[in-house]
């Protein structure tokens, strides 16, 4: 018995009468497409409005940043690495210092050990606060966004006071920071800690509290902790589904190892999209307390430089390094081979999105298209972190 | 309003790469309108420009500061989330263009329907910025697509994307479709990239009378 | 029951033609005036729910930006896609257009009995009225979706057939709420036609009267007129345009003037059925008596819908977008269900009034009902929830191993059913290095693992 598929008029093409697929529909979502955030390209086999079969295609957005490291002096990967992703900039430049420094042997001054800490942690916040505005407007809620970006850019004024940067900041280098602190500085950014902190409820009762959003995130998208290993998933992502797991805590670098009794790692069980959201929620709560216990800190250290002198060329002793970090959207590894030169032989990244985003082929079979935008943007993915 | 529309004479597009032939394209009224009527279409063309966001990198994120409350370019009547190319009137690309990407930025400028404009919004953008030397990274989106204003910086401030809608809308004001398009000849049908290089740059170099308005150079 | 109130349309299909055609343009003036309006309220009212100006360099105040899209939109170059079917992809904006202005023959703006004057001319303040006039609403409402299904299906491409298909679904599913909902109001007005139900509403609107009616209508409205939280057939981060992203210019600006004609429509439906129609609002009727003559019922009536306009742009400026099957869901396992037990609730009522029962009698038994309903949905509620937390006790009770997070020489995260143990802190920096690795890693072969391993055991 022969299946025939008869359609009349525009979209009979489309169910694919012609190619004997059946009636399964092929829907490319991407390169460009409003709930992309960026150039992912999606290829799903549509079975109605139930995807089939869903594969990522990366690699829209591949600027080749580790051959270009290769290029470039350790002064100059700084600028690079702050832009894969580029939510994220001061928590990727650390990255690098801290492998070159591993490198180099070097004492990081206390006060520039503090002052990285609070600034990765405000980078945190910037960033959370990005996926905490755009998720909603993923599911078509529009107003939480404007309301998300009013903190992000009182928070972008401190930044860029003391770094020169809106978004990429170039203050890591190599032994501690670039600059001292504008006078008055710490002040600032305490009264706009405190501020962003008064404001989040905000987000809360827009967002969390929303019928419609719960609805929409619970239960979609589960992501077991066993799948969570299996891809390497890491981040908020991974700890809403169970792993507790998160350097800052478990291999403390910076002066997280001080700050033990402020973090706390967020986790939640459910592994939902909605859990995703709430972990990232929550961490924003957290990391305005961590920032608050970064300047009473550095309040109480005695002056002292911010940064130490560097030879004109710098060079990486021979060797091998592996430097990650707990970055807002996960981890964040940088693999430094040097040969002695004033460039590196290699550096790998490795970059959270890319294995975050890998889920999605677990994730995605058997929810609806609409699900799709739901998970799509509860991973939390910055397409340049994807690509590289 | 209606009598309107039947005088442009409706072409077939056929969304294939390259020009199609460009005169007829606006129909008569649109070239031989009298002066106060170009006025007033020319107003409606300034004040109307919604925009598709070809949000590639960083600079994306800048541009969403630029549409949101405290910079809100919505106010100068650029209306952001078009959903489609087809909608749009302006295509903002921000961020970096990659060879892969290209095919994708040309296919979407030409879904656009004419008028349109597109402004290049950061340095990846304008000449491959941070990436020059990248092997996979296309030096510059005017090598795809024509571009109206360029914003510099790496990635520009919100205020620097203001400043060039401003500096486009200037030129609409001043522009007649008739030169717009009649200045750009019929291109063959080519792969991405295929436009001779005064095509590209006509609208680019001529720019506009005042000196000292290059748009945002 | 519908003969009296074809008896009592006698007032219309009186008009000289000339006057016919004067209203006629007028109402499509209205709509067309009211749709511009709307369009910039829309944009101005969603930036300050955002903290934004909105609009503000087109004319005065911005009022003239959805003029400006007017006319850049009237201009644009006119794109038919190749694979197209070219006739029902023309026709498509049209069909979508032309029934959403129909629709409005029947609305009154204003009392039955020849209130105004135009050159000489005593008239009514409505084009025309039927004895089935809500039914022609609903069949010219219907008629506006094809536009839409046709749309999707002749544009040849994924989204948009998408779109389509997902407005057929919303059209069928919420057409029959609102019909229910519409029932009630029948069966207390005794009639069909607009001018007849706004009559019959002199006392108390059929809003209070009729609350569950007046919601399930409200929800079906918004879900018609495939407005957010309802627009899913045009689902911008799931669909990019939904039905209308192959379509531009001309057509484009057909397919937004239907949708908002469409709001208007509705709300004037809303106005009309539940909100007392053109009459003055409780506290200026009851104070002023010539609130309802002349021509201030239209002035009520603009306010009205202008209220619900604002209520739309209100809902789009907080919800998120519903899921489709959830949707789906509150359509035919809420709406559609409710409204039948009110409509049986509201008929009962009715047919004992009838039979001459004492109102407060009537309240006691449906309020004895509805305390049943709840009372035992309560108890349900509650033995499902208590089931729930016996089960979750007994997983949590569940034996849990001890875990090793450095077994394997480098730290790696527990597993599921693992808790990882309390992690060894470091000691103050004044105690320890801040960098230990560095001068193995000049070139021995120790790994980074191993320095972690040191870092966190030698703290």
């Amino acid at each position: 018995m022969t299946e025939t598929t008869v359609g009349i008029g525009g979209a009979a093409g489309s169910f694919g009468a012609g190619t004997g697929q059946g009636t399964d529909m092929v829907l490319n979502i991407g390169p460009q497409h409003p709930s992309t955030h960026g150039v992912l390209r999606l290829r799903l086999v549509l079975d109605g409005e139930r995807i089939a079969a869903a594969e990522p295609i990366v690699g829209y957005m591949h600027r080749g940043a580790e051959k270009l490291f290769e290029a470039r002096d350790y002064r100059q990967i700084i600028m690079l690495a702050n832009r894969h992703d580029w939510l994220s900039a001061f928590s990727n430049e650390l990255g690098v210092v801290l492998a070159v420094e591993r490198m180099l042997g070097m004492e990081v001054p206390a006060r520039a050990v503090w002052l990285r800490t609070l600034l990765a942690e405000l980078n945190r916040v910037l960033n959370h606060l990005m996926f905490l505005g755009s998720y909603p407007l993923e599911l078509g809620g529009i107003t939480p966004i404007f309301y998300a970006f009013t903190e992000r850019e009182e928070l972008q004024r401190v930044m860029e006071e003391v770094s020169g940067g809106r978004m990429h900041y170039m203050f890591n280098r190599v032994g501690g920071l670039k600059d001292e602190l504008p006078a008055g500085w710490t002040g600032r950014a305490r009264t706009t800690v405190a501020r962003v902190r008064s404001q989040m409820g905000r987000l809360d009762d827009l967002v969390l509290g929303n019928e419609i959003f719960r609805g929409r995130t619970r239960g979609v998208g589960r992501l077991d902790a066993g799948t969570v290993h299996a891809y390497g998933v890491s981040g908020p992502v991974a700890r809403a589904s169970g792993v507790d797991f998160d350097l800052r805590r478990d291999e403390p670098y910076l002066a997280y190892g001080e700050l033990a009794d402020v973090l706390r790692v967020v986790t939640r069980t459910e592994g939902d999209c909605l859990a995703r959201f709430e972990c990232l929620l929550d961490q924003v709560h957290n990391s305005l307390d961590l920032a608050d216990a970064c300047l009473e800190r550095l309040a109480e250290l005695p002056p002292g430089p911010v940064n130490q002198r560097l030879p004109k060329v710098l060079k990486a002793p021979e060797g091998h390094t592996y430097a990650w970090t707990e970055n807002p959207l996960g981890l964040n590894g940088y693999y430094l081979v040097s040969r002695g030169e004033k460039t590196p032989w290699r550096l790998k990244l490795r970059s959270a999105s890319y294995n975050n985003v890998q889920a999605l082929v677990e994730l995605l079979p058997g929810t609806l298209v609409s699900d799709m935008v739901a998970i799509l943007g509860s991973l939390f993915f910055v397409v340049g972190d994807v690509d590289k | 309003m209606n009598a309107r529309s039947r005088n442009e004479t409706a072409p077939v597009h056929l969304g294939m790469p390259g020009h199609g032939p460009e005169a007829p394209r606006l129909g008569p009224l649109a070239r031989l309108a009298p002066e106060p009527l170009k006025v007033v279409l020319n107003w409606g063309r300034r004040y109307s420009l919604w925009v598709f966001n070809f949000g590639l990198a960083c600079c994306a994120i800048e541009f969403i500061a630029a549409s949101m409350a405290r910079h809100d370019f919505i106010r100068l009547g650029v209306i952001p989330f078009a959903p489609g190319p087809r909608q749009a009137d302006l295509m903002v690309v921000s961020g970096t263009v990659t060879d892969k990407m290209a095919p994708a930025v040309r296919r979407l400028y030409e879904q656009m329907p004419d008028p349109k404009y597109v402004i290049s919004f950061g340095a990846c953008s304008n000449c491959g910025g941070p990436y020059w030397d990248s092997y996979s990274v296309t030096k510059g989106v005017d090598q795809i697509v024509p571009v109206d204003v360029y914003v510099p910086g790496c990635p520009p401030r919100p205020e620097a994307l203001l400043q060039g809608i401003l500096k486009l809308q200037e030129k609409i004001a001043r522009e007649s479709l008739g030169e717009r398009y009649a200045g750009r000849p019929a291109s063959p049908a080519g792969a991405p990239g295929a436009a001779s290089a005064s095509a590209l740059t006509s609208g680019l170099v001529r720019g506009p009378a005042t000196p000292g308005e290059e748009a945002g150079r | 029951m519908i003969v009296s109130a074809a008896e009592d349309l006698s007032v219309f299909g009186t008009d000289p033609w000339w006057l016919v055609c004067v209203k006629a343009v007028f109402v499509f003036a209205f709509l067309m005036v009211f749709v511009l309006v709307s369009i910039v309220m829309e944009r101005k009212v969603v930036a300050w729910m955002q903290r934004r100006v909105g609009p503000n360099r087109h004319g005065p105040w911005g009022l003239l930006q959805s003029l400006a899209d007017g006319v850049k939109l009237m201009l644009k170059e006119d794109l038919i896609v190749k694979g197209s079917d070219k006739v029902v992809f023309l026709l498509a904006p049209v069909v979508a257009a032309i029934p959403a202005f129909m629709a409005f023959a029947v609305i009154p703006f204003g009392p039955a009995d020849h209130q105004i004057s135009i050159f000489g001319e005593r008239t009514t303040m409505q084009l025309t009225d039927l004895p089935v006039g809500i039914l022609y609403i609903l069949a010219t409402a219907s008629v506006g979706i094809y536009g839409i299904v046709l749309a999707g299906w002749s544009s040849n491409s994924p989204y948009p057939l998408l779109g389509g298909l997902r407005s057929t679904a919303q059209m069928i599913s919420y057409e029959i709420a609102m019909g229910l909902s519409f029932a009630a109001v029948f069966i207390y007005s005794g009639s069909m036609s607009t001018s007849e139900i706004v009559n019959s509403q002199d006392e108390r609107w059929f809003a209070v009267l009729l609350p569950v009616s007046f919601i399930v209508y409200i929800i079906a409205m918004v879900g018609e007129t495939n407005r957010a939280p309802f627009d899913l057939p045009e689902a911008e981060g799931e669909l990019v345009g939904g039905f209308n992203t192959e379509y531009s210019s001309i057509k484009f600006a057909m397919f937004m003037l239907a949708e908002y004609v469409n709001m208007v429509t509705v709300s004037a439906v809303a106005t009309t059925l539940f909100l007392g129609g053109w009459r003055a609002p409780w506290p200026i009727s009851g104070v002023w008596e010539g609130a309802n003559h002349g021509w201030w019922p239209m002035l009520w009536f603009t306010l009205k819908l202008q209220l619900l306009i604002f209520l739309f742009i209100w809902l789009r400026g907080t919800l998120p977008r519903m899921r489709y099957d959830q949707f789906m869901k509150l359509g035919w396992k809420v709406l559609i269900p409710v409204s039948m037990v009110w409509l049986l609730l509201v008929a009962t009522v009715r047919a004992l009034r009838n039979d001459g029962y004492d109102f407060q009698e009537i309240t006691l038994y449906v309020a004895g009902g509805v305390f049943a309903v709840l009372l035992v949905s309560l108890l349900v509620d509650y033995l499902r929830e208590k089931g729930d937390k016996e089960e979750e006790a007994a997983r949590s009770l569940a034996p849990q191993e001890q875990f090793d997070p450095m077994a394997g020489g480098f730290p790696v995260p527990p597993l599921p059913g693992q808790t990882l143990p309390p992690v060894p802190r470091r000691k103050p920096r004044s105690e320890r290095q801040l960098v230990p690795a560095a001068a193995e890693s000049l070139n021995d072969t120790v790994s980074v693992d191993n320095t972690a391993v040191k870092e966190t055991d030698g703290a």
